[in-house]
């Protein structure tokens, strides 16, 4: 399946399409190999929150196949939270698959970010997880119910949170039925 | 004087092997929806490497988290680290790196195609395989001196060498396996019962694959040549010609069914042998270790920052760890696994939709699930719930290929 028919680039070609369509963007990279060296790239977007939509949309349709959505991971800075939507592009050209980031950050008193499940249908896991774990909330999920912490995990603690809302004593989170027996 | 005691049950069998739930609706004998619920136990491995553990700490966790793939989380979390505090590593230990891999994955591959058998009901195989599969745990052990959760892999290199007498037991291992694979390959391959239960079932098409980001031999199986040993530069890969691997080079068309997912593993276990055995002929000679000294090593992780994406092909699929380092903060400040699962029991639903529920253990399986085996559902009847254990799946699973035999 293409993605939106687009045709086939490099890292250096998206950067430029990405900069066109004014994104701050930046490329950290690795050498791997011993005889035959090359490196392995990763292209960062950073992407307003009203515009967070959009870029993606750009981002499947500029794309010539299928991006391989890898995971959303997040992190508590302080005054706001931090999300990296991980992606790979170029599958099948050797050597030359690169991981596409987008980056976008949500102020700590506006944890709201629009669900892309129907851009990329297997974000779902990952949004339903950054709800239960940072306390975002994903606007038009499909389905919003926990995903790895249990049913009955006590509302308003976020383990992946480094303020008052983190989980501070794991045991007592646990050990509930104590109070309630 | 009274003493009460308290013993939890479930929601792991503890016959079983791990958690996770699947919901099935059912009509008559055919599945027509599935939901997959995966919050029966959160270890919090994550947290742990944010909060309480420093870098070199976090290593030996990221073993932990799976044990058969105890080479490929810990990889994920040293490349990452590596281009955060930009370590180089020598090129020997990134040729015993990939060595380290391979035979992994070739473990990983056998003691699935053990666990397919058994859930078909043809348990001669099962020990079959396994026994065959004990050699490279063998040769683990000898390399390694243990079988797993080795702690092989360091920031910077490896913790130890392969040489010539260890190189002569892998050598020796390789051509075990060229001979007992064409035995293995006949048995799963050519078999009509195995065929029966396996070809046309499960099938998850390129579409639904690409669509659901599936990973590993699962995508592959489905026709998507998509391997990051041959996208994505790491390790020594790039001086080895990899190909992804896919159904049609061995049948020249591909289904993407269970049969298919088969047909992948076991000539993955053969690119695994060729690909050691040029590494063990191009070994480069010197160090294999950048940084002996820990303290320093720490030290150094610790006055980084940045961050890192690091991806590695495991056995299953795809690895993916996301790494923020802090000044100054030990922990690691961000820290995101995605093993392989995560993304392919996605997968599960078309693969399982319209099928019969004696087929639900060998699709359930067919991704190699690191989190689960099939252990137990809920059957929704009339609005009532049923909970169904494994057990009883198995049962129906194995009368379904006596019938088939007859």
């Amino acid at each position: 399946m293409a993605g939106g028919g687009g045709e086939k680039m490099n890292v250096d070609e998206a950067k430029q399409k990405f900069e066109e369509a004014g994104y701050e963007t930046w490329i950290t990279e690795k050498m791997a190999g011993v005889r035959n060296k090359a490196a392995r790239k990763t292209l960062w977007v950073r992407v307003q929150k009203e515009k967070f939509r959009e870029a993606m949309q750009f981002f499947k349709d500029m794309a010539d196949q299928y991006p391989h959505f890898s995971i959303i991971s997040c992190t508590d800075l302080g005054s706001n939270v931090e999300l990296n939507y991980h992606f790979a592009l170029g599958y099948g050209s050797h050597l030359e698959e690169y991981v596409v980031t987008f980056k976008v950050s949500l102020p700590k008193d506006d944890l709201e970010i629009d669900s892309i499940t129907d851009i990329f249908p297997a974000v779902i896991y990952s949004e339903r997880e950054i709800q239960e774990m940072m306390g975002v909330t994903v606007k038009n999920i499909p389905d919003g119910r926990h995903m790895f912490l249990t049913k009955d995990f006590p509302s308003g603690i976020y383990p992946w949170r480094r303020d008052e809302s983190g989980v501070k004593e794991t045991n007592k989170l646990y050990e509930r039925w104590k109070d309630e027996a | 004087m009274r003493h009460d005691y308290e013993i939890a049950v479930g929601p792991i069998h503890p016959a079983l092997k791990e958690p996770i739930m699947l919901r099935l609706t059912i009509e008559g004998e055919e599945i027509v929806d599935v939901d997959v619920i995966a919050s029966q136990n959160h270890r919090g491995i994550e947290w742990i490497g944010m909060n309480r553990n420093n870098a070199i700490q976090s290593l030996y966790l990221a073993e932990r988290i799976c044990g058969i793939c105890n080479f490929c989380h810990p990889s994920n979390l040293v490349m990452a680290i590596e281009e955060i505090a930009d370590i180089e590593v020598p090129d020997r230990a990134q040729y015993i790196r990939v060595i380290q891999g391979e035979l992994e994955r070739i473990h990983s591959h056998l003691l699935w195609a053990g666990v397919a058998a058994h859930e078909i009901g043809f348990d001669s195989l099962l020990h079959y395989t396994w026994m065959v599969r004990e050699k490279v745990m063998d040769v683990l052990e000898a390399v390694n001196g243990n079988r797993v959760t080795k702690a092989i892999i360091m920031y910077g290199g490896v913790r130890r060498d392969i040489d010539e007498e260890k190189a002569k037991l892998i050598r020796k291992m390789c051509s075990y396996y060229r001979e007992a694979f064409n035995k293995l390959a006949k048995l799963f391959l050519e078999d009509d019962t195995i065929k029966k239960r396996t070809r046309e079932i499960g099938i998850l098409k390129y579409e639904d694959a690409m669509k659901l980001a599936a990973a590993g031999p699962t995508a592959r199986a489905s026709g998507v040549k998509k391997d990051v040993r041959q996208d994505f530069p790491y390790f020594a890969y790039p001086d080895f010609d990899v190909h992804a691997i896919t159904p049609d080079k061995l049948l020249g068309y591909t289904v993407g069914d269970v049969y298919d997912r088969i047909v992948v593993r076991l000539l993955e276990v053969k690119q695994s042998l060729e690909i050691i055995e040029e590494a063990l002929d191009n070994m480069p000679p010197g160090d294999i270790i950048a940084e002996k000294k820990l303290v320093k090593l720490m030290a150094k992780i610790k006055a980084s920052e940045g961050e890192a994406v690091a991806r590695y092909e495991a056995p299953r699929g795809e690895d993916i760890h996301y790494v923020m380092l802090k000044q100054g903060y030990e922990p690691l400040y961000s820290w995101k696994v995605r093993a392989p699962t995560y993304i392919n029991i996605l997968s599960w639903r078309p693969m399982l939709l319209g099928y019969q529920i004696a087929d639900i253990p060998i699709i359930a399986a067919s991704i190699d699930p690191c989190l689960s085996c099939t252990n137990r559902f809920a059957v929704v009847k009339d609005g009532e719930e049923k909970i169904i254990n494994a057990d009883y799946f198995h049962r129906l699973s194995i009368e379904k290929t006596r019938r088939l035999k007859k």
